[in-house]
């Protein structure tokens, strides 16, 4: 039975239980089992690995591994080393964050990855062709790190695990990394020539991944360089531990009264031209109670509209993606009180703020053209109205237009003709001026409507001054309607 | 009793508030002298040949961002003769058959200010060579008129328009220097109205 020989030589180099498995190809509950008790192991151990051993013997081995340090993880899987790692991570400012879930990354030391492959190359050696070539014989270190390491941390955290959780970097270091590096310059410069003059590529821990293996690297080769098999060192060093709270998403809708706010910063030649904007509004009212670096909060919303048009009606859905938060949840009454700070401004005011799951976003991202917009367009006539002129413009069917990218944004947007479907027209008229005309129009999602009005030289057609024969300017414009039933209606006013 | 047969069309403004405030009605957004399309986004600035015989005028409408739409400056002598015909097709190039591509215009036809645009016909039969007036790139032709290129002469200003080019940014102030201006036009006009007087006079 290779299973027993496997065992017995892994042990008799003083490899630790843990990683014992990890040869055996273990990718299940054993681990777990042995953290919980040695008992439960050994009858584990025993099940997945017949032998006549006896238990006392498999744990005198056990205990000995731990105090020497595994030559195969260098003790990562050791007891003392995670129970000072969850001492090191309750230590953190963990608790600020209001989070029931987390995710772990662990970044080790190149080191561990030599050690895998000394003990890949012994084996060779032991067990001649029952080991791959190409096959590490075993379970990666990530995984067996999911397997084992994870679970226990969330365990004393009492948090689950998900990747939307907050994130926990640990950093390891080995004090013999950097001679480590440094023979696996030397191996990789002879194990991989590369002809003068050509950039070498760095050893990378996904170049020891991928290319390095028994079968494209001579064991006497890699013998130059590293013990075969791996000899017990010190054990890792925790070198660092990081949170980042997990990334959420707060959506809601914005209406704005002014003519004068612009969407996002709007800059030219390096100066301001508006003071400010609606992503900053917004941004710097929701995110600082989420985050205390709101400049890398993302803005996204369904659509724009220009800095001189009013977006009235029930508003513009839009989003906030808030990375690293330390909240999850957003309470009513901060919510309103968001709300009625935005409302101070005066040109802008935010409701139905509430949290949604980026799985929503694809409200906001998705099917932009087939999103209909409502408008009403201020409009003055050439000539007074007349009730010919307003049957003309009252086209409930709908109608397509031709429209070329305006000259407006022609500078920096590619030249098209773009069919835009108008879904509806209605025109009405200033009882005390009839050059004075409010015209109605649902569109297509990417509509330009001051050109659909005047017909920019020609360049939409038809357009509402074609269609009338004569001269139409557009004076001011509304977002009257947005049909996008996201998010949901909320009302933050009211006592939760 | 008449009835109004403009009644059922007059408009009504619902209300609703936000901030706090009153939304006013977008009618009272109305002003009477609000600047036309050209007015509001573009600067007038003109062109004449410097060489040769042909001194008739065209005129540059230079947008803020840069885009300039060629047409015939008003004083043009299309205007009095009649147009016979508006060709794109300038003998070795064919103006119309001019593409672009992407954000960067790619692939349009390079202009100096003296490339030919299009060749004008009039009805008197003289052939005018359209300049570019602007060292640029060729974005667009309008051949809305190549058909019926009388209406050209009917057209509001802009409509009017023969050729949308894009210059670098970079050579945007030679280009404006090397134009006239609006007043500098209005004074070579002047000018040039004295100069016939008194030929007349002669």
């Amino acid at each position: 039975m290779i299973n027993q020989d496997l065992v017995d030589y892994l042990k008799g180099h003083g490899v630790c239980v843990v990683c014992q498995l990890r040869y055996l190809k273990a990718r299940g509950n054993e681990y777990k089992d042995i953290k919980e008790s040695l008992e439960k192991l050994n009858v584990k151990y025993e099940a997945a690995a017949p032998q006549d051993e006896e238990e006392d013997n498999s744990e005198t081995v056990c205990k000995k591994a731990k105090q020497q340090s595994c030559p195969c993880c260098l003790g990562l899987f050791s007891h003392s080393f995670q129970s000072q790692l969850i001492e090191s991570i309750l230590q953190t400012d963990i608790h600020k964050f209001e989070c029931s879930d987390i995710v772990v990354a662990i970044s080790m030391p190149m080191i561990v990855q030599t050690r895998q492959l000394a003990m890949w190359y012994a084996l060779l050696e032991k067990f001649g062709n029952k080991i791959d070539k190409e096959r590490a014989p075993d379970v990666p270190l990530k995984e067996a790190i999911k397997l084992i390491i994870n679970p226990i941390i969330c365990k004393e955290l009492q948090k689950g695990y998900d990747a939307n959780g907050i994130m926990i970097n640990i950093q390891l270091s080995h004090n013999m990394e950097e001679d480590n590096l440094k023979k696996l310059k030397q191996l990789h410069e002879k194990a991989f020539p590369t002809a003068p003059n050509t950039k070498r590529q760095v050893v990378s821990r996904g170049v020891l991944d991928k290319q390095y293996m028994p079968k494209r690297i001579k064991a006497d080769l890699f013998k130059e360089y590293f013990t075969v098999p791996p000899q017990a060192d010190d054990i890792l060093k925790l070198d660092s531990i990081e949170m980042t709270g997990p990334t959420v998403f707060v959506a809601g809708r914005y209406r704005k009264i002014s003519r004068e706010l612009s969407h996002t910063p709007w800059v030219l030649n390096g100066k301001r031209v508006m003071e400010d904007s609606i992503e900053e509004i917004i941004i710097r009212t929701v995110a600082p109670y989420f985050c205390k670096d709101i400049s890398r909060v993302i803005f996204m919303s369904s659509g724009r509209e220009d800095v001189d048009v009013r977006c009235l009606g029930k508003g513009r859905p839009f989003v906030l993606e808030i990375p690293n938060s330390i909240h999850t949840t957003l309470p009513t009454a901060e919510a309103h009180r968001m709300e009625c700070e935005i409302d101070k401004s005066c040109k802008l005011s935010v409701k139905n703020l509430q949290m949604v799951q980026r799985e929503e976003l694809v409200h906001i991202k998705s099917g932009e053209e087939q999103k209909k917009k409502y408008y009403r367009a201020l409009c003055k006539l050439h000539d007074p109205a007349t009730p010919e002129i307003l049957q003309k413009l009252d086209i409930p069917e709908g109608f397509q237009i031709q429209q070329k990218t305006p000259i407006r944004v022609l500078h920096r947007r590619p030249l098209h003709t773009r069919p835009r479907m108008i879904y509806k027209m209605k025109a009405s008229v200033d009882k005390d001026n009839l050059r004075v005309l409010v015209l109605d129009v649902v569109s297509q999602a990417g509509t330009y409507i001051k050109e659909l009005v005047h017909g920019e030289f020609g360049r939409t057609t038809p357009s509402v001054s074609s269609i009338i024969g004569q001269p139409v300017d557009i004076l001011a414009l509304d977002v009257m309607a947005i049909d996008l039933d996201w998010p949901k209606d909320v009302d933050n006013s009211l006592p939760e | 009793m008449q009835i109004d047969p403009l009644a059922e069309y007059y408009f009504q403004h619902e209300p609703q508030t936000i901030c706090g405030q009153e939304v006013t009605a977008i009618i009272d957004e109305y002003v009477d002298n609000y600047p036309s399309v050209v007015d509001r986004f573009f600067t007038r600035y003109y062109y004449i040949k410097k060489s040769g015989s042909d001194k008739s005028p065209y005129q540059v409408l230079f947008h803020s961002n840069r885009i300039c739409l060629i047409s015939l400056a008003p004083e043009h002598p299309a205007y009095s003769n009649g147009i016979a015909s508006l060709n794109f097709d300038i003998g070795q190039t064919d103006r119309a058959k001019n593409t672009v591509k992407g954000k960067g215009k790619k692939g349009g036809m390079v202009l100096q200010h003296d490339s030919t645009l299009a060749l004008l016909t009039t009805k008197s039969g003289e052939v005018y060579k359209i300049p570019s007036c602007v060292r640029s790139k060729l974005v667009e032709v309008n051949t809305t008129y190549s058909e019926n290129p009388e209406s050209l002469l009917t057209a509001e200003e802009g409509a009017n328009y023969i050729a949308i080019v894009l210059p670098k940014p970079e050579h945007c102030e030679d280009i404006k220097a090397s134009l006239m201006t609006q007043e500098q036009y209005d004074e070579y006009k002047k000018q040039l109205m004295e100069t016939s007087t008194e030929e007349v006079e002669k």
